[in-house]
């Protein structure tokens, strides 16, 4: 099968992502991906979850923080400013606070902790996952192309959804039992009613919106998760370990792509004993590939002769990738 | 006691009313408010804890609690930190 295949023979996977270690192409291959969907006439939004994005340097354009960005037709790139969406997220529960109880300013205390937990490390990765929720909620496109971090990055990303979930669902039960307790010395007192809880409300918001995420990611019918990797050894030893944590996650792996491949032609030609090596090292990991992963193996993308940037190098790389 | 801070409709059978309260179901009411103030207090080390320098989740999420939990961040923070004694146990 091939990577064209696969698009036209599973139109409902709307959610693609390409992952892999750093470095081999997987900004290189979304982008191509997307520029190929919106020319064939979806409405494609590719956007970054990574803090070093380099989405503005592959379309030679500054995107960064500006929202969706329209690139060609149909075809919008996105990368989102974690450190921004932090400070209006700080402002807004900082207005949140003077608009429910009335005060000139926040109180001292509360504020130095509003300001310290923008410095947790997670703070990031909360922000961006709460980003991503915010983009795929709306549903304005027909194709969402994940660039997604380096794997044990987008792992975390996806065990953090899990991970959210369970402490949810434990706090939500808690909350609960308040409520019980609140109702028990109502009664007893011929209280008609008790407050409504706020605080459930804002839990089961929450709950919603970590749910809508991570279902979307291991959506068998509806995600896509598209592997790269590299010929040489300790990528494919790599990708390997992955693609098992990956099952574990129940993240559904459509295939392989295997990039940077140098073209077999050179062969013909006089060239250096130093090319010629990796030429052959390149073989004899073509072959591993082939006996491990098959037909699960959708395309092998040459190595080009420069690097992949701006509109005329993508749309030569997509004509080779779904020839 | 929130029950005097209610207007008290007048007459022998509210007063009946009020001691048969104050004798049956009083220290019941009083118990489950106190648990209650247990409970607030755990949910709030929970969600705030990075408030006492006790990081227990990420603060993404817990933030958006903040401005509901605001009035009993100073009597918890109090009620956490303050030394323990004998009559804890006690009481």
């Amino acid at each position: 099968m091939s990577l064209r295949q696969v698009f036209e023979s599973h139109p409902e996977r709307r959610y693609i992502m390409f992952g892999g270690k750093g470095g081999l192409g997987k900004t290189t291959l979304s982008a191509t991906c997307a520029y190929w969907l919106a020319r064939q006439g979806k409405r494609v939004l590719l956007f970054s979850v990574d803090p070093q994005a380099s989405l503005s340097d592959i379309f030679q354009k500054d995107i960064f923080g500006k929202g969706a960005v329209p690139i060609i037709d149909n075809l919008w790139a996105q990368e989102i400013d974690a450190d921004k969406r932090i400070q209006d997220y700080q402002n807004e529960i900082r207005q949140k606070i003077l608009d429910m109880y009335g005060f000139d300013k926040v109180p001292e205390e509360i504020d130095s902790y509003i300001a310290s937990a923008s410095a947790e490390p997670a703070m990031e990765e909360s922000a961006i996952f709460d980003a991503v929720v915010d983009i795929i909620v709306k549903g304005d496109y027909d194709y969402y192309i994940y660039d997604l971090v380096p794997l044990g990055h987008a792992l975390y990303y996806l065990s953090m959804a899990k991970v959210y979930d369970e402490w949810i669902n434990k706090i939500t039960k808690l909350r609960e039992e308040m409520g019980q307790y609140d109702r028990v010395a109502a009664t007893l007192r011929r209280q008609e009613s008790v407050e409504e809880d706020k605080i459930l409300e804002e839990l089961r918001y929450i709950k919603g919106r970590i749910n809508a995420s991570s279902r979307i990611l291991t959506d068998k019918q509806r995600a896509a998760f598209f592997f790269v990797l590299v010929p040489e050894e300790m990528i494919i030893l790599d990708t390997r370990k992955a693609a098992e944590l990956f099952a574990r996650f129940d993240v559904p792996i459509s295939g392989y792509v295997v990039n940077r491949v140098l073209p077999q032609e050179l062969r013909a030609g006089k060239i250096p004993a130093y090319l010629k090596n990796r030429i052959n090292m390149q073989e004899k990991y073509l072959g591993d590939i082939r006996s491990t992963l098959g037909n699960q193996v959708l395309a092998y993308v040459p190595e080009m002769e420069r690097d992949i940037t701006g509109l005329p190098m993508i749309e030569r790389l997509a004509e080779r990738l779904f020839k | 006691m929130a029950e005097q801070d209610k207007p008290k409709k007048s007459g022998i059978f509210q007063v009946f009313k009020d001691i048969v309260y104050g004798m049956s179901s009083h220290e019941m009411t009083r118990h489950a408010v106190r648990s209650r103030a247990s409970m607030e207090h755990l949910f709030i080390l929970i969600t705030m804890g990075d408030l006492l320098g006790v990081p227990i989740l990420p603060p993404y999420y817990s933030l958006r609690l903040l401005p509901y939990i605001t009035p009993q961040i100073s009597t918890w923070k109090r009620r956490m930190l303050r030394e323990r004694d004998i009559t804890d146990t006690l009481g």
